[in-house]
Parts: structure tokens; C-alpha cells; sequence
């Protein structure tokens, strides 16, 4: 029953060029286009090319500045979403209590109830706190839709660790403290690493609830991206560059993370509601 | 530390957290909604928000094209979504290399799909020019009445994440019931229908819950490639928020769209547990 199917790749592969090869390779012009000659109708492709757009929009401090700054929010959610998440997703993994199908619930709620809600909701609350417009407030707003996901991957992979270990730990004089630093996180690592990466990817190109939280004054790249098309007129090769440094980084994590992954992990993340 | 307080303690990092920053808001919302705790006004019971929300042409409007582009879209990624998934079930060249590369819209930013969309599709765009060619000419797709640039766009982003899911439900699939369907005379399709696609029931039913969900507040999408009017209720309610300052009339926007998520929800748990009683029931 091993057959190769020459036609269904065909199939799939056509489909995927059309689908995801060709928008890259047209955005990818785009970027390459050269400003003498533009790329007007009907020219089928830029007449000529040049670097010129992306030496001028990456010496523009401006995306440079956006770069690290949604560099720097996405390690700040990441931490903070993995340090909330491990004594939580510790306790559900290892504990039976009341009410746990009601906790577990609840945690799972901010993936089905949808973030802008709760963004604009939230908007306004900092609004009278003095924390809109500001990076904390944005890192505040993105770890809401990251933490559950982080609680259910260190919870599925806390529940494959063995109560045996544990035990002897705490058996050979290992306080609480102790078992968990030595024992339960290096354990619990491919989760770490998986969700965390996962956490990152999601907070770098998040862009509903921190346009709401802090657009106009925290500038992350998906905002960046949004300043040359949303404005008055539409820069097409500004944003061109702008795609690639922003999916460049997104790209080379994910595939770093799917190493760790499992593809049910995702799907486990998600899939059971 | 005490026995019974370990849970407790355990819990309040990231369930308080959640309490504060999603619970608070949410709730905020829901009650802003009935004039209750609003921002700049006194708090007094009403459904007026209700009512213009409900009454007002605009916001009715917007209503409808709410739905509208919910259930279009997300009907249009399931019908791609089950027969990719049913696909990827089976041995190909190149698998390895499918599987690893379809799923890069999943984390492509929704502004970055709305732009893809935008260099190829708005007029004058390059699918246009090359359409051309061949004598055909691309109807408006960006910013046109039908939102046809915006259902593309979101489906582009979804199909992943629904095949993602209904695959993982497909291939969790005791792999004997379709061989027996297959040596009980049933074609590929009668049994890939009527045994596989029941079975796999609870993966599309949830693919298909959560990519309506998200629909129904989709901002970036049809903010760019949407059209003039109606406008969904997601940029209604960031304009009232944060332009006009009408926070009662937010949270009513809010809390439609979170009540028909949980009809939603109702309807999926009432569909699982019917086939689940239903499967169970033939043993």
C-alpha cells in the first residue's frame, strides 16, 4: 500500500505555489523594485531592479528601532508567561482538587473569547491607570493570549513526568524548592522550549491587541507594517521589506521549534476544547 | 507550608493573573454594555447601547456583514481543510517538505496576508496584469461590496490551522474501521464520508468553532481589504472605544460578538455529544 502518488504531489505542490509561493515571490519584487522605473500596470515585472529599498528602509532607524523593540517585548512575554505558567500548570499536573475542571476551563477561555474584547476592554483600563500607549501595557495585553497556551504545553509535558523521581527527591532530602529547580524544570524542558518558542512567535507578530494597546506610541514591527498601509498612500516596497524582516525571524524560529514539537502538541495546544 | 494551602498558592501565578487582566476586563465589558461601571459616565442600568446597537442602521448593517464574513470564511477553509487533511493522510513524494512548508501561514501575521493580498489582487495589481493576458478581466477584489480580498485572506490564514487539527483527528482514527468499510464494499469516498469524517468529528467541529470565533473579530484583515461600508464590528468598536469615546456601546459590540461565540460554543458541544452518543450507540 506504499505508493508514491506522483500526481497528488503535483496536485499539492501546484496548489501550494499558487497559494503561498507566488504572493512571497511578488511581495519579494516588490522589495527588489527600482525607484526610476517603479512597477506600474501592465508591466508583468519590475522593469528593473535595485537594492535601493532595502538600503533605505533598513538605515531608517525607524525599523531598526521596531526590530528590537518587538524583539524585546517578545522575550518579556516569553518570561513572564513561562514563569506564571509552571507553578500553575505544575499544580494541574500533579494535583487533584475541587473545582479543577472549572479552573481548567477558565485558563482555557482566553483562547475562545476573542482578544480584541478584552484588548479594548483593557485599553481603557490603562487608559486611567497611565499605562496606555506604554511597552509594560503591551506586554501585559499580549501575555493574556500567550499564557494559556504556555499553562497547557507545560502542563502536558509536567504530566509526563514519572511521581517516582519526585519522590526520591524529596526522599534524599531535596526540598520542594530544590526538586523543582533540579528536577521538574530540566524535565520539563522540551516543554519549556517548545512553548516558549511558540510564545515568542506569537507575541513578535501579534498585532490586534497592541495596535489597541499601544499604537500609536509603541511601535512593534507588525505596526510599522501597518503605518505603510493603512495611511494615506500605501508604500508597497517600504512594506515589502518590512514582510521579510518581520516573517525572516518568525520563519527560522518556527522551524527551530517544530523540532522540539510534536505535531500534536500544537494541536493538543488548540485541538481539545 | 500548610497542606491545603499548596493548591491555592500553586494556582494564583497564573489564574490570578488571568482573573486581573482577562476576568476583570471581561467582566467590565459585559456591564459596560448595560451602562453599568463605564469609563466617563454614571453607572445606571440600561439597554440603551442595546438598543441603538440593534436599531441603528449602521451597527445593524454591520451586524449582518459581522456574520456574514464569519460564516463565509470560515465555510470556504473548511471545504478546503477536510480534503487537504484527508490528503495529507496518505503517502506522497515530497510529504516531509509539504508538511513542513503549508504551514507557514499559521504564523504569518494577519496584517502580512492582508498585504500579500493587496500587491496581488487590488486593481491594477500584478494577478490583474497577468490575468489580462489571457483576455480576462479580475473583478474588484479589494475593498468591493462581497469583501471577496478579505474572505481570501482569512481563509489563507486559516486552512493551516483547520487542516492542522482535522488531520490530527483524522489520523487519530483506528485505521481498521475504513479498511472494513473498504472489504464491506464501500468506495474510498462512501468511506472516507460516511466513516471518517464522522469519526473525526470532534477535531473539524472544534477547527471550525475556534476559526469562527476568531473571524468574528477579525480587525486587521478587513481593515485593510474590507469594504468602506459596512464595516465589521471589530473597527466599530476601536472607533468607538478609542475615537469616540462611546464605552457602553463598545462593550454591548463586545459582548454580541462573545454571546454568539457562545452559542457557537452551545451548538458544538450539543453536536459532539450527539455524535458521541450516536457512535456509541451503533457498538
Amino acid at each position: 500500500m506504499n505508493r508514491k502518488r506522483p500526481w497528488l504531489s503535483v496536485f499539492l505542490f501546484a496548489s501550494l505555489s499558487i497559494s503561498l509561493g507566488i504572493p512571497l515571490i511578488v511581495a519579494a519584487l516588490w522589495s527588489f523594485i527600482d525607484p526610476k522605473n517603479g512597477w506600474f500596470a501592465p508591466d508583468l515585472f519590475p522593469r528593473s531592479y535595485s537594492l535601493h529599498f532595502w538600503q533605505t528602509t533598513l538605515n531608517d532607524g525607524g525599523i531598526l528601532r521596531s526590530l528590537i523593540l518587538s524583539l524585546f517585548i517578545a522575550v518579556l512575554v516569553t518570561f513572564l508567561s513561562s514563569v506564571l505558567a509552571l507553578p500553575t500548570a505544575y499544580a494541574l499536573a500533579r494535583f487533584p482538587f475541587r473545582l479543577k475542571r472549572f479552573v481548567e476551563l477558565f485558563i482555557l477561555a482566553p483562547l475562545i473569547v476573542p482578544g480584541l474584547i478584552v484588548a479594548v476592554s483593557l485599553g481603557t483600563i490603562f487608559f486611567r491607570l497611565g499605562l496606555a500607549y506604554s511597552i509594560l501595557g503591551v506586554v501585559l495585553v499580549q501575555t493574556v493570549g500567550t499564557l494559556p497556551f504556555m499553562i497547557r504545553v507545560l502542563t502536558a509535558s509536567l504530566e509526563a513526568i514519572p511521581q517516582d523521581i519526585l519522590l526520591a527527591g524529596r526522599t534524599l532530602g531535596a526540598k520542594p524548592l530544590q526538586v523543582a529547580r533540579h528536577i521538574v524544570v530540566p524535565l520539563a524542558r522540551p516543554g519549556f522550549i517548545a512553548g516558549g518558542l511558540l510564545t515568542f512567535i506569537s507575541s513578535f507578530e501579534e498585532f490586534d491587541k497592541t495596535f489597541i494597546v499601544g499604537s500609536p506610541f509603541v511601535q512593534t514591527l507588525p505596526i510599522k507594517l501597518w503605518s505603510f498601509l493603512g495611511g494615506q498612500l500605501i508604500v508597497f516596497p517600504n512594506a515589502a521589506v518590512v514582510t521579510f524582516v518581520l516573517i525572516a525571524p518568525i520563519l527560522i524560529i518556527f522551524f527551530i521549534a517544530e523540532r522540539f514539537l510534536k505535531e500534536d502538541l500544537l494541536a493538543a495546544g488548540m485541538g481539545k476544547v | 507550608m500548610k497542606k491545603h494551602l499548596t493548591v491555592p498558592l500553586l494556582l494564583l501565578p497564573g489564574v490570578g493573573y488571568l482573573l486581573v487582566f482577562f476576568g476583570l476586563p471581561l467582566f467590565l465589558a459585559v456591564a459596560g454594555g448595560f451602562g453599568l461601571f463605564t469609563l466617563n459616565a454614571e453607572s445606571r442600568f440600561t439597554l440603551g447601547h442595546y438598543q441603538s446597537l440593534f436599531t441603528d442602521r449602521a451597527y445593524r448593517d454591520s451586524l449582518l456583514f459581522t456574520l456574514y464574513l464569519a460564516i463565509t470564511s470560515t465555510l470556504f477553509s473548511l471545504v478546503v481543510s477536510v480534503p487537504l487533511a484527508a490528503l495529507l493522510q496518505l503517502n506522497f513524494v515530497g510529504k516531509a517538505v509539504f508538511r513542513a512548508i503549508y504551514k507557514i501561514p499559521l504564523i504569518v501575521p494577519s496584517i502580512v496576508a492582508a498585504f500579500l493580498v493587496l500587491t496581488l489582487l487590488d486593481l491594477g495589481g500584478v494577478a490583474s496584469r497577468w490575468f489580462g493576458l489571457v483576455g480576462v478581466s479580475l473583478p474588484k477584489l479589494v475593498r468591493d461590496p462581497l469583501a471577496i480580498g478579505t474572505l481570501i485572506a482569512l481563509a489563507w490564514k486559516n486552512i493551516p490551522f483547520m487542516t492542522l487539527i482535522i488531520g490530527g483527528s483524522l489520523a487519530s482514527i483506528n485505521q481498521d474501521l475504513p479498511y472494513a468499510a473498504r472489504t464491506l464494499g464501500a468506495t474510498p469516498f462512501v468511506s472516507f464520508l460516511r466513516v471518517q469524517v464522522p469519526l473525526a468529528l470532534p477535531g473539524i467541529s472544534a477547527a471550525t468553532l475556534l476559526v469562527f470565533i476568531g473571524n468574528m473579530a477579525a480587525f486587521a484583515i478587513p481593515n485593510l481589504l474590507g469594504p468602506v461600508y459596512p464595516l465589521p464590528l471589530s473597527i466599530h468598536m476601536y472607533q468607538n472605544a478609542f475615537e469616540l469615546n462611546e464605552w457602553g456601546l463598545v462593550s454591548a459590540m463586545g459582548t454580541f460578538i462573545g454571546v454568539v461565540s457562545g452559542l457557537v460554543l452551545l451548538a458544538y458541544y450539543a453536536l459532539t455529544n450527539r455524535a458521541q452518543r450516536a457512535l456509541e450507540g451503533r457498538k
